[in-house]
């Protein structure tokens, strides 16, 4: 089960209509361990770059039109932005880390959020990151490094089983997942369902691990950048039937995810997480909060 | 360390790194805030800690908020350019000195300077004569950042 037809046909069912075309605008987010953001603004405006406030993001500005490769400025460089697709700016804005959390970022690479927790985090408290792919791991290193980071400790291995010896307050598991057309124009032609399923039980084993983790009272971010229902709602439901958590409710962009899917009815709270189809603005998206009781 | 010592010494920086404060991982070296170094349980897996200071290379490759220290102390070396300037340094260029908008304190043949745009520090060099031009050499920038994931 694979193939364009098949997905498209899967997400009518669940009441949305795409056509397979979406995509996602360029976005950047500055960095406010470095800079302002009317700075930040204000130079890259002077070069030439068109960017538009996204409304519902602390720090974040679409790109609109560029002249040069923005991965690729003085500016950048610097760490005074980083380069983050809008909906993947959410997961941590909704967490908010704060200076006196044990935080932990566990599928860090390439970076992108663990330096917007350290930011939330304004440098102090502590926050682990871990990925279980050592050379994805220079990526993070290098963002940690640009950014001005000082407050993070970096490890290799597998967030499922990594013994760390401390409890978190704040957790964010942007699980490995299968991602979405709109970022990946070969997306149609390389997922299966089959896929689906095995990253699905994946991020329940991740899942599993972030709830032991976490102390009572703590809160659980997961997010993955696919629109599988399997990844999403479903994980969500068995979440709620096998851990003691409770979910809060989220607003912002997107809409309330679903839940009635694919034959199943699920838990009322499931409608708490926010589902983001990519089309409006972003890439597609979930996110669902848990609060360990 | 001996090689931080070395590079601080020529930037003319007062700053000083306590050896017992330094945490090693391979070649690279970090300093942690209390907070860190408490919350510092696990050393199995550990690739990256607190505060990066830089490598040993066959000169010391600092780190860019090591850099960014140094350009905030009043007395270290260095040399302030424009946006344009700032950028080829950032490519791997060498500065000519007609660059230079500004040098603190006056420029010494052989010494090192931090390259300084802005406020913010892009890399430093050391100041050299090259044919009939002096020249701030690169020893180490920023766009290291896009070098190395290359």
């Amino acid at each position: 089960m694979r193939g364009r037809e098949f997905f498209l046909g899967r997400y009518a069912e669940m009441g949305r209509s795409l056509t397979g075309e979406e995509t996602a605008p360029q976005a950047i987010r500055v960095n406010p361990l470095k800079a302002a953001d009317g700075e930040v603004v204000e130079i890259l405006v002077d070069e030439g770059v068109q960017l538009r406030k996204i409304p519902y993001l602390d720090h974040g500005y679409e790109v609109v039109s560029s002249g040069f490769s923005l991965g690729a400025s003085l500016e950048y460089l610097l760490g005074l932005y980083s380069i983050q697709e809008a909906a993947s700016q959410l997961p941590v804005q909704v967490l908010g880390p704060r200076p006196e959390d044990v935080a932990l970022d566990m599928c860090s690479a390439p970076g992108g959020k663990t330096t917007q927790m350290a930011a939330y985090m304004v440098n102090c408290g502590v926050l682990y990151a871990v990925d279980s792919s050592r050379d994805r791991l220079y990526a993070v290193e290098n963002s940690l490094e640009r950014c001005g980071v000082t407050n993070c400790l970096v490890y290799h291995g597998d967030a499922a089983e990594i013994e760390l010896g401390v409890t978190f307050t704040k957790i964010l598991l942007d699980a490995p997942c299968s991602g979405n057309y709109a970022t990946d124009p070969e997306w149609f032609s390389v997922r299966t369902l089959r896929d689906v399923e095995a990253n699905a039980a994946r991020q329940r084993r991740l899942l599993a691990r972030a709830l032991e983790l976490l102390e009572p009272g703590g809160r659980l971010l997961y997010s993955t950048c696919s629109l599988e229902p399997e990844e999403d709602e479903l994980n969500v439901q068995w979440l709620l039937e096998t851990h003691g958590v409770d979910l809060e409710p989220l607003g912002g962009p997107g809409v309330p995810a679903l839940t009635h899917v694919l034959g199943s009815e699920l838990d009322p709270r499931v409608s708490r997480c926010r589902r983001l189809w990519p089309g409006g603005g972003t890439q597609g998206f979930f996110l669902v909060e848990a609060v360990k009781l | 360390m001996r090689l931080l010592r070395r590079l601080l010494r020529e930037l003319n920086s007062t700053y000083r790194q306590e050896e017992a404060d330094v945490v090693r991982i391979n070649d690279k070296y970090f300093t942690l805030s209390p907070t860190l170094r408490d919350g510092l349980k696990a050393r199995k897996g550990l690739v990256y800690a607190g505060r990066y200071l830089g490598r040993d290379r066959r000169l010391f490759q600092p780190s860019a908020p090591l850099l960014e220290a140094l350009a905030g102390e009043p007395g270290t070396r260095k040399v302030h350019v424009g946006r344009d300037a700032a950028w080829l340094f950032a490519c791997g260029r060498d500065l000519f000195e007609e660059s230079v908008e500004k040098a603190e304190p006056e420029l010494i043949l052989g010494a090192h300077y931090l390259v300084v745009y802005g406020g913010r520090c892009v890399g430093y060099g050391r100041y050299e004569t090259a044919g009939d031009r002096h020249i701030i050499r690169n020893l180490f920038d920023i766009g290291d950042f896009l070098r190395r994931e290359a």
